[in-house]
Parts: C-alpha cells; structure tokens; sequence
C-alpha cells in the first residue's frame, strides 16, 4: 500500500544552503589543497630549507580558510550566535565534527605561516624592541615541534577537504549530494585549486622561477590530479544514470538548463578545457609563456569554484 | 469418525495452551512496561475523513504563533485531475521521525528530542539558523522562522496546549476527527486501537527514519 498516499510540497524554498557555502567550499578546498600538495612535495623531496612553494602554500592555507570562515558564518540566519557550536558539541552531526577540526586547522596553518615568515615578522617587529624579543622565543619553543605540525598539517588538511564533501553527503533528500563519491571529489578538486593558487601566490609574490624543480613537479602533478577529478565526476554521472527513478531524474541537470551549462562551460570548459588547450594545443611557445601559466591556474581555480557551485544548486534542485 | 474425540482433545489443548503462554508473556511485557516504557508519540492522518478544510492549519498558526506566510502544518490538495470529484488531501508536517536526521546533524543540540515526551522539538535560543537540519530532513518538513530566526517544526504543540493537557491544535479543530494523536506506547490508548483495525502507512519509510505519523489511505475498491 505503500505509495498509496506522498505530498510533494515542502517548507523550504528552493536553495536554502546557497553561493556562500559554495564559495566556502572552495576556500576549504583550496587551503587544505594547498598545504597537501607543498608539504607532500617537501617530503618527498626531503627539503631542509623553506621553499618559496611552502611559504606560498603555507600562506594560501591560512588566508583562505580565515575567509572561508567569513563566508561560513555569514551565511548563519544568526552570525553572532556561531559560539553556540563551541559549547553545545553534537558528535553525531558533521558540522560539530568539522568545526572541532577547523579548530585545530587554522591554529596549525597560522603556525605554518609563522614558521616560514619567521624573518619578515621579526623585521617588522624590530621596531618594538620588546615584541622582538618575545616572539623570538615563542618561535624558539615553536620550532621544536615542526615536524610535527607538518604531520599534523597534511592530516588536517585532507580532513578538512573530505569533511565538507560529508558535510554534505548526509543529505538523503537530493540524490546527486547523498553519494560517497562527493568526499573524495571534494578532496581531489581541492588539490587541483589548490595546487593552481599555491603554484601562483609562489611566482607572482615569492618570485619562484617558472623553470625550477618544484614548479616543474606542480606541473607534472597537475594533470593526473585533473585526470582522476574527471573520472571521479564521470562516476558520479554513471552512478546517477544507473540509479533509482529518483537518481534518473537528477541526470537533467547534466544535460540542460542553467546547470548544464554551469557545468560543461563553467566546470568542463573553463576548468578542464583551458589549461589543456594553453597547455598542449597551442604549441610550446603559448604553453611556456607566463600568461598562459597565470590564465591557466586562474581558469583551474574558476573550475573548481563552478564545480561547487554546480553541486551545491544542482544537488539542492533535484530533492526526492 | 472414531478421530473425532481425539482431535477434539487436541484442539482442547492447543486452545488452552496458546492461552495460557499469551498470558504469560503479556504479563512480563507488562510487568517490563511499567518501569521502562517512555511514551512515544504519534498521529494518524485519515484521508478517507479529510475534506481539505484546512481548519488545522489555521488552528495551528494561531496557537504556535507561526508567523504570516509560514506553516508548521499545511494541507496538500493531491487530488488526480482526471478525477476532480475524488478529493485527495495530504497532511504535510513533522513525521516526528524515530531516528530524526534533524537531531543527529543540528550542530549547536538546538533541534532535540524532548526527554519526558521523546517528541522532537526546538530550542530556538540555541538554534543559529545554520539550515542543517532544513537541508537534511528527508520530508522538507522544517523551516526558518522570520520572527524568531530559528529552526522549527511540527511538536505536537509540546510548548503550547500539550503543556496544557490538552490535545495538540490540529487535532482539537478538525471538525470531522480525520486527526488522531496519542501515546503508541500505550496499547490501550485510542490510536492503538485504530492501527489494529485500519491498515496504514508511513510516508516514504524507503528513508529508514521510522517516523511516528500514519496515514490511512484512501483506497477505493469500487461499488
């Protein structure tokens, strides 16, 4: 008898989490992206001195998320209420559980940040003999525990990246969010944007040459991160495709409509299709130029940005 | 025929018997009830009985103070229209779902179950209206509200006549009881006994939610 009897009409009204969350998302992506990328590389490498890739990244990290922190508690109906997260901890909800973690994040992105502008802090507080002093032995018991927080840094920032795609996950009512494709999305996309702004902050402010050993790695890592978010978003199509009625129906915002065209001009297009074509089709001249390494980190980080921003209105347009 | 006596006994024993043991283990239900059993709160949304009135949503808006152009409780004309002399009208409210998604994703413990009532409710100075819970009920049953800023839901009008004593506003205004609300708990309250003798349903049970609201469908068979 099931079935027997549905109501289809709703209390919300359309989009209820909207641009805010998207763009936070992206922030979060791109912090924690960032810092996995740069101290993955200085691992691997096993780099002793501070790289301009780490101060970039490092940089990047701590900035984006503060901002994303911004737009997150904007988009409260009650802003000046946020502390109640603080003191009412729910350990079933994923927002609790990622508010506990960013917590811990931006203290050990902010102590990055000290580590690898150490001197210039110092410079600008010379001015103030005592602060000099002090901070100078701060940095000193800091310092001790820096390989620990590198650790601690890499673990944090991949749990950053997948919390905001379960965040959203745990959403039954809209099939194309309620995958556990969208964690693993969420991270791999976040490297990509992530990898794009650190390879960018690194030239334009720390004047990294476009030729040395670590831009070349990003270089090289770039395309088989695009290649795996690509196949993650094609699984994502195929498990909509091959699903329930109610997953079927939400393949419309693949195939027309504003979405549609959000994702193969904006996620597709500009995310995907220009740093290709800047790349490899346009010969080694244009691919070697400085505009085309600029336009194309630029149109990698829009990528991403349009991809949420797809997810989140797409998957909130489409409820059961 | 000689069988006869012997299956007469038979029966004999097997009567006695079940009746015996159904005894038996209702008592130790009941003795187990007594110290243990909460109440757990439930409606039943009769369709046959509904004729879309929508007195409840009025009573309910005025007794919740819900503000203007929003609804705790609403009523949805569901009617075919290729028959537009059927009527079909639906409840849409709170399920009071068992494993409520909007308790167990709510950030700040805002959105609750009640501990004396196990109803799920609010506590709108606790809420920060981070739309978790709106997004993640699976009946699109909760909302925003403008005068308070915060989430809110059907509660049986725990706050307001349940406080009372008295039985939630819906239920009190429908002039045609298409609207029962009682303890599930309590075999022997009024909407146990309609459950035993209708058939219902519960609204998208595929969600594993369990929610606490039944509805018995219209299901015409014809004359």
């Amino acid at each position: 008898m099931n079935g027997a009897i549905n109501f289809t009409y709703g209390f919300s009204h359309g989009v209820e989490w909207g641009w805010p969350i998207a763009v936070y998302l992206l922030l979060a992506g791109i912090s924690g992206g960032a810092l996995i990328v740069a101290l993955l590389v200085r691992f691997y490498k096993k780099q002793q001195v501070d790289t301009p890739l780490l101060k970039a990244a490092s940089l990047v990290s701590f900035v984006t998320i503060a901002f994303g922190m911004v737009f997150l508690v904007g988009d409260l109906e009650k802003p000046l209420y946020f502390w109640k997260i603080l003191i009412h901890y729910n350990f079933s909800s994923v927002m609790s559980i990622g508010v506990m973690a960013i917590s811990i994040y931006i203290p050990l992105t902010l102590v990055m940040c000290l580590y690898l502008f150490e001197k210039e802090i110092s410079v600008i507080l010379a001015k103030k003999s005592k602060l000099v002093g002090y901070f100078a032995m701060v940095m000193s018991i800091l310092t001790r525990f820096r390989p620990l927080v590198e650790v601690l840094s890499v673990v944090f920032a991949v749990v950053i990246c997948a919390y905001t795609g379960f965040l959203i996950s745990v959403l039954v009512r809209f099939p194309i969010l309620n995958t556990a494709i969208l964690p693993a999305l969420f991270v791999v996309s976040g490297l990509s944007a992530g990898t794009a702004s650190a390879g960018m902050v690194a030239s334009w402010f720390f004047k990294e040459d476009a030729h040395s050993s670590d831009m070349k790695t990003l270089h090289v890592i770039e395309w088989p991160i695009m290649a795996v978010e690509i196949m993650l978003i094609a699984m994502l199509f195929v498990s909509l495709l091959v699903g329930n009625e109610f997953q079927q129906t939400t393949t419309v915002a693949f195939q027309s409509g504003v979405y549609a065209n959000l994702f193969w001009f904006g996620v597709m297009g500009l995310g995907f299709g220009l740093p290709l074509v800047l790349n490899f089709a346009l010969g080694k001249h244009v691919a070697h130029s400085q505009m085309a390494f600029y336009l194309s980190g630029m149109a990698s980080v829009l990528g991403v940005l349009c991809l949420r921003m797809f997810i989140i209105y797409a998957g909130q347009t489409f409820g059961v | 025929m000689e069988n006869d006596g012997k299956r007469r006994a038979f029966l004999k024993v097997l009567g006695l018997g079940s009746v015996t043991l159904g005894t038996a283990g209702y008592s130790v239900v009941s003795e187990a009830g007594k110290t243990e059993k909460k109440p757990h709160y439930g409606m039943i949304f009769d369709q046959n009985k509904c004729v879309g009135c929508t007195d409840c949503e009025v009573a309910c808006r005025k007794v919740n103070a819900v503000p203007e152009g929003q609804v705790r409780l609403y009523v949805e004309n569901k009617t075919d229209p290729e028959t537009p002399m059927e009527k079909r009208y639906v409840r849409v409210s709170c399920q009071q779902c068992e494993d409520a998604p909007c308790v167990a994703v709510c950030p700040s413990k805002a959105c609750h179950r009640d501990a004396k009532t196990g109803i799920v409710t609010m506590n709108p100075d606790d809420c920060i209206a981070c739309k978790y819970c709106v997004v993640a009920c699976p009946y699109d049953v909760r909302f925003i509200n403008h005068k308070t800023k915060a989430a809110e839901n059907c509660n049986f009008c725990l706050n307001t006549n349940f406080a009372k004593g008295k039985e939630p506003a819906c239920v009190e205004a429908c002039k045609y009881k298409a609207l029962v609300f009682g303890d599930l708990n309590d075999e022997a309250s009024y909407i146990n006994q309609i459950l035993h003798v209708k058939d219902s349903v519960r609204m998208k049970p595929t969600f594993g939610t369990k929610p606490s609201l039944r509805y018995i469908p219209v299901v015409k068979a014809g004359v």
